[in-house]
């Protein structure tokens, strides 16, 4: 199968700020992926380049297998639900099931009809008049009823309450395990993506400081706790992606393929959260990228 | 994408409908009126030998409501061009609809292409059915003017209001494309579209077709239709009459009174000949002042002549055709720097 998104060396520019720097990116087929990040950090940027809503300035992306946004085709496959749910706010629900059907050649009516209904929403009711959570789910109920490979969703849930997001979140992955979908969901919250994405991508500062399976990237990462010491102390082979040190503890977050050897430390495992954070962290200028391995976050950390 | 166009477009036709079909009942009612009182007007008149003053009065009943409808019609294609053009892609890119309608399985172009053409259609025909009714409408009057080249005559009959709701469309959704909201969108459409509107009709209709021009004889003939006679108070100054043209031409300059050497004629030349028809009376006459007759009388000796340029009344739907097709070039190019920026656009 091919991948879901492909992107090498992939970079967008407004003018002269940098959205997106650098963007290297293989995701296989068939996850739910979370796209974090802080704000502003080219998060809508990559899911725009993605479904062919922007052309990239350097580097090249394909989208399972195709350019995005590359004709019909290609529009029919992949799915998008954009930042805030747009709808035609002086179309009514129905309407806009039947700009659907009109416009999609694979159109799932069952589908539509049936989450509507699930979702107790009069199919007479004007866009206009729903609150955001009923807008976000009749938007993501238009995407996914074109039947896509996969669907791209921009902070979805960015509008909702904490109650509607779970219920959201519950009936996507829901319908995109039903139907096989690919999807690619972004947040600034950690919280909305730990309960239902199995592969992760963080996003910070235009760069991509971290890609990989869920569960391995929980695996490969540890936090220790030793005596006061230098980063370089460390065995080799563990990456060390932060460290904090008190008068008497040095704190490490390492990064490791293979098993954590034992010594004497206290090493514990991360959360999905804590690993994020951690990214999101280092990726303060004098920090070193944490994927890229270069030496000055090491050297700035020894200095002090 | 048809069906989408047709569904967001719904509202607007409606509206159109309901006041292209009251325009339309109230130009058959006055309009059949109107040519009853025309042909009663003229059988009495042609017996009587009165119709100048007559049908005159009847152009001034009818004053009213013909500027009024030919002011709705000139404003038609701006109002076209500001509030179906321009909010036709501002609206989208403005709320984020386009992020919803640019990913269903339709290309772009075709988005594009679609709207555009369903849009422009309903703008052309809309514009169409208002001139044809004036046209119609006031065709009594026009014959009894004879003036189809004036402004307002021109710009609200036959096929010109065509081309300027085309061209005003096209502008109001490039200018929507290009500043992306709607509202500055439509200030901007219609200054631009007033701007054009006025330089097409000073600067560029007087020059799309050649010009005739001809030298009208100064003698009792023509001097007795002059509109107007002018001559200086020093006996060095030129001459200038307004002598008719051909009936239902445009004239676009006549030059002052020529010798027949072609060298302006000074009012120290004709001064014998205005103390014989007025005395000592004013430096000029106006139409059908008594005077004129005598005056091109003992003037036609003397060989002179008017220069007049004018477009003769058979130009009339040339110049129509060539009006719209320009405009309709214009809406082309627009509509293409549209498809250019709809397929290139950063959303």
């Amino acid at each position: 199968m091919t991948a879901i998104l492909q992107a090498h060396a992939l970079g967008m520019q407004y003018g002269r700020r940098p959205a997106l720097t650098d963007c290297t990116l293989n995701i296989p087929p068939g996850h739910v992926v979370g796209l974090v990040g802080p704000n502003g950090a080219g998060k809508s940027t990559l899911l725009k380049l993605a479904c062919g809503l922007l052309n990239p300035t350097s580097g090249s992306i394909s989208v399972l297998g195709n350019t995005p946004g590359s004709g019909p085709g290609q529009l029919a496959r992949v799915g998008f639900v954009a930042q805030d749910a747009p709808v035609y706010t002086n179309l009514s629900i129905a309407d806009h099931l039947r700009l659907g059907a009109r416009l999609n050649p694979r159109w799932d009516r069952g589908f539509a009809e049936r989450r509507i209904a699930q979702l107790d929403l009069d199919p007479k009711q004007k866009a206009g008049k729903l609150s955001g959570g009923q807008r976000a789910q009749l938007a993501l109920t238009v995407a996914a009823g074109k039947r896509p490979e996969l669907l791209i969703l921009d902070e979805p849930v960015a509008g909702l309450d904490p109650l509607a997001r779970r219920e959201f979140l519950k009936n996507l992955t829901k319908s995109a395990a039903e139907n096989g979908t690919s999807v690619i969901l972004s947040s600034h919250l950690i919280s909305d993506l730990e309960r239902v994405c199995d592969y992760l991508i963080v996003l910070v500062s235009s760069r991509v400081r971290l890609a990989g399976k869920v569960d391995q990237l929980i695996a490969a990462h540890h936090r220790i706790v030793c005596t006061l010491r230098d980063p370089d102390a460390l065995p080799t082979g563990l990456e060390v992606i932060s460290a904090e040190h008190t008068d008497r503890h040095s704190t490490f977050v390492v990064r490791t393929d293979t098993p954590l050897p034992a010594e004497d430390w206290a090493a514990q495992p991360l959360s999905m959260e804590d690993l994020v954070l951690t990214y999101i962290g280092t990726a303060d200028p004098g920090l070193r990228p944490a994927t890229q391995g270069s030496q000055t976050a090491l050297d700035s950390e020894a200095g002090r | 994408m048809i069906w989408l166009t047709w569904r967001q477009f719904r509202t607007q036709t409606f509206a159109i409908l309901a006041l292209l079909t009251a325009a339309a009942i109230y130009a058959l009612i006055t309009g059949t009126q109107l040519r009853h009182s025309y042909t009663a007007d003229l059988a009495t008149c042609q017996a009587q030998n009165t119709c100048f003053g007559l049908l005159n009065g009847l152009q001034e009943d009818y004053n009213g409501p013909l500027q009024l409808a030919e002011m709705l019609v000139i404003a038609a294609p701006g109002l076209i061009g500001i509030f179906w053009g321009a909010p036709l892609i501002a609206g989208e890119l403005e709320r984020g609809t386009h992020y919803l309608s640019w990913n269903q399985s339709v290309t772009r172009t075709r988005w594009l292409a679609v709207k555009l053409t369903g849009v422009a259609l309903a703008s052309i025909v809309t514009a169409g059915l208002l001139s044809l009714l004036l046209t119609w409408w006031a065709s009594p009057l026009d014959t009894i003017s004879g003036n189809r080249f004036g402004t307002q005559a021109f710009n609200a009959r036959g096929i010109a209001p065509l081309g300027y709701a085309a061209f005003a469309f096209a502008l109001g959704v490039t200018l929507g494309l290009l500043i992306r909201r709607t509202l500055p969108a439509m200030a901007v459409t219609l200054a631009v579209f007033i701007a054009v509107q006025v330089l097409m009709t000073v600067a560029v209709r007087p020059n799309l077709l050649p010009a005739t021009t001809t030298a009208v004889p100064i003698n009792q003939a023509t001097m007795s239709q002059a509109m107007r006679f002018d001559r200086s108070v020093a006996v060095t100054g030129p001459v200038t009459i307004d002598l008719p043209a051909p009936p239902g031409s445009w004239i676009q300059s006549e030059t002052p009174a020529l010798t027949s050497a072609g060298r302006p004629l000074q009012t120290g030349e004709i001064l014998s000949c205005w103390n014989q028809a007025f005395g000592q009376a004013g430096a000029s006459g106006k139409a059908g002042s008594p005077g004129f007759g005598p005056l091109g009388a003992c003037l036609a000796p003397q060989n002179l002549h008017v220069d007049v340029t004018y477009q003769p009344a058979n130009s009339y739907w040339p110049l129509q055709w060539s009006e719209t097709a320009l405009y309709v070039v214009l809406a082309a190019l627009l509509a293409a720097v549209c498809f250019q920026r709809v397929r290139r656009l950063r959303s």
